[in-house]
């Protein structure tokens, strides 16, 4: 017999909020990377859910077939898409990024057209699951259940983006990347190293994509096609927040993950992202210049 | 002279020789990319590896088969241009596919309009056989079975269980919304209450709304509309929230590919009875020749179109080149409505008056991460009644 049902609202609640907050670190990480390339390169990168994917892929090497403990091949995870920004920038942004923004646009998008093929081909169709000890075990608190690996999931985001805004505020480097987001002109004039601080961008947008990978891949699945929509969900938070303001993004992705996890479990979860995108558009008709307002920089 | 007829015979022999008869050329249409490319590099594996077989023993009637490949990403879209690819670069004579039921709902029109065969081995969306046959679409012709063929003997069965109400969760897709309407009448017929009906976009990551949407409606049981792809995850959640409803399925969640997925703990999907027409086991040989090839266990959509292949379109072609001397595609599509086949793995193919053949319908139950049939049922006409 079916348990009778949990009529607690509160923990209903406090479920839907911890699965938003949990979808918005992940769509956070994505944006936040996002709005750096915007911010600093002033390109909007459409392959950037590929490297969401391929973060995913590398996890999955490192973790179930190299048999890595979790923490190393959650670690490896972002040092090998370092590895693959940096290429990525020498090869595809280098070539486009004096061009139009049309090029721009056909080019990123290509390029996340061929990486999900290769993952095709290299990866096969079959979906990949990668549970952990962590995916699995569950707390239960008064009726409120979650795994574990939820809760990681939300301590390292909270770890990472102060890490983001330590490095991005303290270091020389984040420094640069900030003076370019206002002025990239004046930054070459006055010696900065444009080409390495935006190399240094793609790097580490890179890595956040797959931080992001590594830590939500023992909850869901990875597949090639994983990164399209989040592509999608991860560009309308940085339009919300501001157009290349990180911490807008941020803000803006938590706003749609806990969207998304209240429309779909009080509205209708057929629906969600659309109501997730209406409030988008609602919000920047309302406040056309994003949440936060127009800024200069990153 | 005689060097005239030693030279006129030479050529002749040359001539012969030469003209060996051209293959009979077969499209294969599925999701080949997108969301759902799962389904088509099954299709292309299974569709290779009976090619090959028929070809390894002589072909059919002395013609080996040509295999082409389309992808329809699962969309109807895509499925008319993966048509007129099929048709009009590859100049197949017949197509197999398309594997999903939007796309065979987009592809039929395309195939009536151009006058090609397509034997659709997967789609099960009740509308298609409705529209084909004597219901309009001469061209179509159809394997599998449909849900609404289905819906009322998984309704009686889950009712034979005990079940008093149930709630939907279904693909939000041509498979899924079709799936949902025939389920909700036939659950009205066998007297289960239906609480309420979800749909949900594949590929989802995170069905933990949605899971808390059916916690608060509370059914014994719960009726899901969802591919193996999908099925892991959401099994999972399942078990993380603490429900304990009785799941029955229809797509591939009880298959040896959701098991494949979930190695690391099988168990996941322990009590999950799932309503289908094929399963490992129906042809081990078959079994063993694709994970010999292909090293994973055979997949539900790959299987399909090489039975589709094997039991319906190569006897098609049979009769096509017995009776007409030829295998273009109207004496293809006038051949299929004599096939006759009574034991397919799936059983019986013969096409009635709308194109549908009534194979059998098995109900198949997971435990211990092991697939066991607990009904296998004859269908017909007197189903839907």
């Amino acid at each position: 017999m079916p348990r009778p049902p949990d009529t607690s609202l509160i923990t209903d609640l406090l479920e839907q909020l911890l699965h938003g907050i949990t979808l918005g670190a992940m769509y956070a990480m994505v944006a936040a990377g996002l709005a750096l390339m915007l911010g600093v390169a002033r390109l909007i990168n459409f392959a950037h859910g590929e490297f969401f994917m391929l973060g995913a892929y590398a996890f999955w090497f490192a973790y179930s077939e190299l048999g890595m403990p979790y923490p190393l091949a959650a670690l490896l995870a972002p040092a090998v898409m370092v590895v693959f920004g940096v290429a990525y920038q020498r090869t595809v942004i280098r070539a486009i990024l004096p061009r139009s923004w049309h090029v721009q646009l056909i080019a990123t998008l290509a390029t996340s057209i061929v990486l999900t093929n290769l993952a095709i081909i290299v990866f096969g169709t079959q979906p990949k699951e990668v549970p952990t000890v962590l995916s699995s075990r569950v707390l239960d608190v008064g009726g409120l259940r979650v795994v574990w690996q939820r809760l990681v999931v939300l301590a390292a985001s909270l770890l990472i983006f102060w890490g983001l805004q330590r490095f991005v505020a303290r270091t020389r480097t984040g420094r640069a990347m900030r003076a370019m987001s206002q002025n990239r002109e004046a930054c070459a004039v006055v010696g900065v190293d444009v080409q390495r601080t935006a190399m240094v961008t793609f790097a580490l947008s890179a890595a956040l994509a797959a931080a992001a990978a590594a830590l939500v891949s023992p909850l869901f699945n990875i597949f090639p096609d994983m990164g399209t929509t989040l592509t999608l969900k991860a560009f309308a938070a940085v339009v919300a927040g501001g157009f290349g303001y990180v911490n807008g993004a941020i803000a803006a992705s938590f706003l749609i993950g806990l969207t998304e996890a209240l429309a779909g479990s009080y509205i209708s979860y057929a629906y969600k992202d659309a109501i997730a995108f209406v409030i988008m558009i609602a919000v920047l008709l309302w406040r056309p210049q994003g949440l936060f307002g127009r800024r200069i920089g990153i | 002279m005689r060097l005239v007829l030693t030279i006129g015979t030479l050529l002749l022999m040359a001539l012969s020789a030469g003209a060996q008869a051209p293959p009979i050329r077969i499209g294969f249409a599925s999701a080949m990319s997108g969301p759902a490319a799962i389904t088509g590099e099954g299709v292309k594996w299974g569709a290779t590896l009976a090619v090959e077989e028929i070809n390894a023993k002589g072909g059919v009637g002395g013609r080996k088969i040509e295999a082409f490949f389309a992808d329809n990403k699962a969309q109807p879209g895509e499925a008319v241009s993966a048509v007129r690819k099929l048709a009009d670069v590859d100049q197949v004579d017949v197509i197999i596919g398309q594997t999903h039921s939007g796309a065979c709902l987009g592809a039929m029109p395309v195939v009536k309009e151009i006058g090609l065969p397509m034997v659709i081995e997967a789609c099960s969306h009740p509308k298609i056989r409705e529209m084909s046959g004597k219901g309009g679409n001469e061209w179509t012709f159809r394997v599998a079975l449909d849900d609404e063929i289905m819906a009322h003997t998984f309704a009686r069965y889950m009712a034979r269980q005990g079940v008093k109400s149930a709630s939907i969760l279904a693909m939000n897709n041509d498979f899924g919304r079709g799936a949902a309407t025939a389920y909700d009448a036939a659950f009205k017929k066998a007297g289960v209450q239906l609480l309420s009906t979800e749909f949900f976009d594949p590929g989802q990551p995170d069905y933990r709304p949605v899971l808390t949407r059916l916690k608060r409606a509370n059914p014994e049981s719960i009726l899901a509309v969802i591919l193996a792809s999908d099925g892991a995850p959401f099994m999972r959640q399942f078990r993380e929230l603490g429900l304990t409803q009785k799941i029955f399925s229809r797509g591939s969640l009880g298959s040896a590919e959701f098991l494949h997925q979930v190695k690391d703990n099988p168990r996941v999907g322990d009590g999950v009875v799932e309503a289908s027409y094929w399963i490992t086991g129906l042809d081990p040989e078959w079994d063993r020749k694709w994970t010999e090839r292909y090293k994973i266990p055979p997949r539900i959509h790959g299987s399909l179109s090489a039975i589709t292949l094997r039991w319906a379109v190569v006897p098609a072609l049979e009769i096509a080149l017995k009776k007409h001397g030829k295998a273009d595609r109207a004496s293809i599509r006038a051949a299929l409505e004599e096939v006759d086949v009574k034991d397919s793995p799936l059983g019986p193919i013969k096409f009635d008056a709308n194109h549908q053949a009534w194979i059998n319908m098995i109900l198949i139950e997971m435990r211990d991460g092991q697939l066991r049939i607990l009904e296998k049922l004859p269908t017909s006409p007197a189903l839907l009644n």
